[in-house]
């Protein structure tokens, strides 16, 4: 479904990815784990084109298409989803006519109809109710003074909304307490299936208790310097990132 | 002086009609005027360098239309101008009961008693530009409508103008004491025309008055008004002055609350295509006691447009007990464009309460990428990040016929506003 061969990425003329490489099968979960600054969100972005991330070298391909083509709304349409670490605030438009918005764009790109208003409203609710946000968030501006908590859980229930087939989740773990940990974790699992998958990136193991992922991989210094299964994310539990250092000068 | 200007003055001199010591007045006062430069305050931020040597003799384009623009279910009294002339025979319209309508041209006796009521009454005896309407109006209409009279029918006076045109004319209002009516300026047209249309308003006693000024002209026109009014006691205005750009746009809105307790709203909506300019001036005036004013003029400037926003609220000394608040927000599209706002209270009552403030915001790059991650297009986004506080005034508007008219035109002008 993804594949990402020699990925280099610029972020104001500094080189962050060096030469990543990547494999995500339908219905796969990967984790990436990594210290602060590796470039973990570096990569959701890519990924996501963000327009201040510059890919200089490397191939992604999406489901036979070559993504770095595609424009950021595009990309979305194509079914690339990514959960921000820190979704910004737009209090002008309401939560509501942009759901409504995103995901008729959405719908329309599969050859779907668009939602009525009543079939909207009803998936809306449910999708609340999932991630345990009260209704009345729909009428607020987009995150508009959401607790950090909120606007994590605002992510998942746009992302079940969406019906994505590559979720990239960007540190949807941190801040949250070990309740909302396993509401958001839930909300994941519910949509995990055989033709969707994800690449679910946390600085630490916790969320991997919850969310069982089949790929672990070490993201250091702009390259994958580790893959392995579950018991990777238990090693740099025990152990942290100190070993990175080594693995560095090994390599050097 | 300027060349135009000079001819102004000697077209003036030549039209003899029941309107020349009008004319006259206008002249004697224009010979003592200063050409405005970018020092003189009215105009610190309109250059009028475009009108200075103007000669717009020929028409060099047919006119677009003799008809009013359709809108649906508006169901309005159309008097249309065309470059400043009637296409409508004013004489014979089908007016609703207690309304009298009155070509200014060739004007009977009464025409001109009821003319001489309202002209000059409300308009600022010094602008410029409302002395060269005063010079060289020959064409405009005079709506009377009487006292007690509740007018459910828009009236609507369109005003067309043509490529290479150059046109003056007028609009003078009275409602009667307790009368209630909607009066429309509909200003639009293509090319590179030179107009000037002013408009005064008398609101009698506890009178309401709907009124709509649209100034919906193309890029190359220089475009230069006024809607006056004057208010009686306890007497309710509510206005919505919408323009777009042009080379030279420039729109004043004065309001007088002459009596007691009249409330006045205003709501003002610009958008500006790249490059162009627009200018509202506004100046309302509590002389008396309990008046209330609530002005929100917003506006969105494209890439090199230029915008300038002056409000001024005066509350004299006798004027306590006075609520007005004047808000101005602007949003920029691009680091090119310019608004230049300048929102002012002052007040010599001691027992008012009173807001302002201006804001200009301009487009977060980070809210338009969230938005996009989400499927929805870069134009959609900016749609929905920028349209929301214009569209917000444009559902204030009380006549909804005109609301579901307006908004989508706003709209897809605002599409084509895209940032730089
Ligand atoms: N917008 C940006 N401007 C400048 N530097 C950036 C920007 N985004 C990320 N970086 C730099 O790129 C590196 C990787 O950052 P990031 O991808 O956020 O790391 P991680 O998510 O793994 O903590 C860091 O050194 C960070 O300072
Ligand atoms: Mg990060």
């Amino acid at each position: 479904m993804l594949k990402i061969e020699g990925l280099h990425a610029n972020v104001e003329g500094n080189e962050i990815l060096k030469g990543l490489d990547m494999t995500v099968n339908p219905g796969e979960v990967h984790a990436i784990m990594g210290p602060n600054g590796a470039g973990k969100s570096t990569l959701g972005y890519v990924l996501s084109a963000r327009e201040e991330y510059e890919v200089t070298a490397g191939k992604v391909s999406f489901k036979e298409q070559d993504l770095l083509e595609l424009e950021v709304d595009e990309r979305a349409r194509a079914g690339v989803f990514l959960a921000f670490q820190y979704p910004v605030e737009i209090p002008g438009v309401s939560n509501m006519e942009f759901l409504k918005e995103s995901v008729n764009a959405v719908r329309k790109e599969r050859g779907q109809e668009a939602l009525t208003a009543a079939e909207f409203l009803k998936r809306a609710k449910e999708a609340c109710k999932q991630v345990n946000l009260p209704l009345d968030f729909l009428k607020r501006g987009v995150n508009e003074g959401f607790s950090g908590g909120e606007k994590k859980r605002n992510e998942i229930m746009q992302m079940i909304m969406l019906e994505p087939t590559l979720c990239i989740l960007d540190e949807s773990d941190s801040g949250l307490d070990i309740d909302a940990l396993k509401v958001v974790a839930d909300g994941v699992n519910s949509q995990r299936s055989d033709d969707r998958s994800f690449i679910v990136i946390t600085h630490y193991q916790r969320l991997l208790d919850f969310i069982k992922p089949d790929f672990v991989h070490i993201l250091a210094d702009g390259k994958i310097v580790k893959s392995g299964g579950p018991e990777l994310a238990k090693e740099v539990e025990a152990s942290g990132y100190a070993w990175l250092e080594n693995h560095e000068e090994a390599s050097a | 002086m300027s060349q135009w200007l000079a001819s102004v003055i000697d077209r003036a001199n030549s039209v003899d009609d029941w309107l020349r010591p009008v004319r006259q007045e206008a002249v004697a006062q224009l010979k003592q005027t200063a050409w405005p430069t970018r020092r003189t305050e009215a105009w610190r931020y309109t250059s009028l360098h475009a009108l200075k040597d103007l000669t717009l003799a020929e028409p060099t384009a047919a006119p677009a239309s003799t008809e009013a623009p359709a809108i649906t279910d508006l169901n309005s009294l159309d008097i249309v101008f065309v470059d400043g002339v009637p296409t409508t025979d004013i004489g014979s319209l089908n007016t609703p009961e207690g309304v009298r309508i009155y070509a200014l041209d060739n004007a009977s006796e009464e025409a001109q008693t009821q003319a001489k009521k309202v002209m000059n009454q409300a308009k600022n005896a010094s602008h410029l530009f409302g002395l060269v309407n005063d010079a060289l109006a020959q064409q405009g209409v005079v709506i009377d409508v009487a006292d007690g009279a509740i007018v459910e029918q828009p009236i609507r006076v369109v005003n067309y103008v043509s490529a290479g045109v150059e046109s003056h004319n007028r609009v003078l209002v009275k409602l009667g004491a307790k009368a209630q009516a909607t009066i429309i300026e509909h200003g639009a047209g293509q090319g590179n025309s030179m107009n000037t249309a002013f408009a005064e308003y008398l609101v009698g006693d506890e009178a309401k008055l709907e009124h709509y000024r649209f100034a919906l002209h193309g890029a190359d026109a220089i475009h230069i008004g006024g809607s006056h009014f004057k208010l009686g006691e306890a007497s309710r205005l509510n206005s919505t002055i919408v323009g777009y750009g042009s080379q030279v746009s420039r729109i004043d809105t004065d309001i007088v609350h002459a009596a007691e307790h009249a409330d006045a709203k205003m709501n003002c909506i610009y958008l500006l295509a790249p490059s162009e300019h627009f200018d509202l001036h506004s100046l309302i005036e509590h002389a008396e006691p309990n008046g209330t004013t609530e002005q929100n003029a917003r506006g969105i400037v494209g890439d090199k447009g230029r915008a300038v926003f002056s409000g001024r609220i005066l509350i004299h000394r006798d004027a306590q007990k006075t609520l007005a608040e004047l808000h101005n927000r602007n949003l920029l599209l691009s680091r090119g464009a310019q608004v230049s706002t300048k929102p002012a209270l002052e007040i010599y009552a001691d027992d008012v309460q009173c807001a302002h403030g201006a804001t200009i915001a301009e487009i977060e790059e980070d809210d338009l990428y969230y938005l996009q991650t989400r499927g929805i297009s870069r134009e959609q986004a900016l749609v929905m990040l920028n349209f929301g506080f214009i569209q917000e005034l444009v559902k204030q508007m009380p006549n909804k016929a005109l609301s579901a008219w307006l908004e989508p035109l706003l709209r897809e002008r605002f599409k084509t506003m895209e940032p730089a």
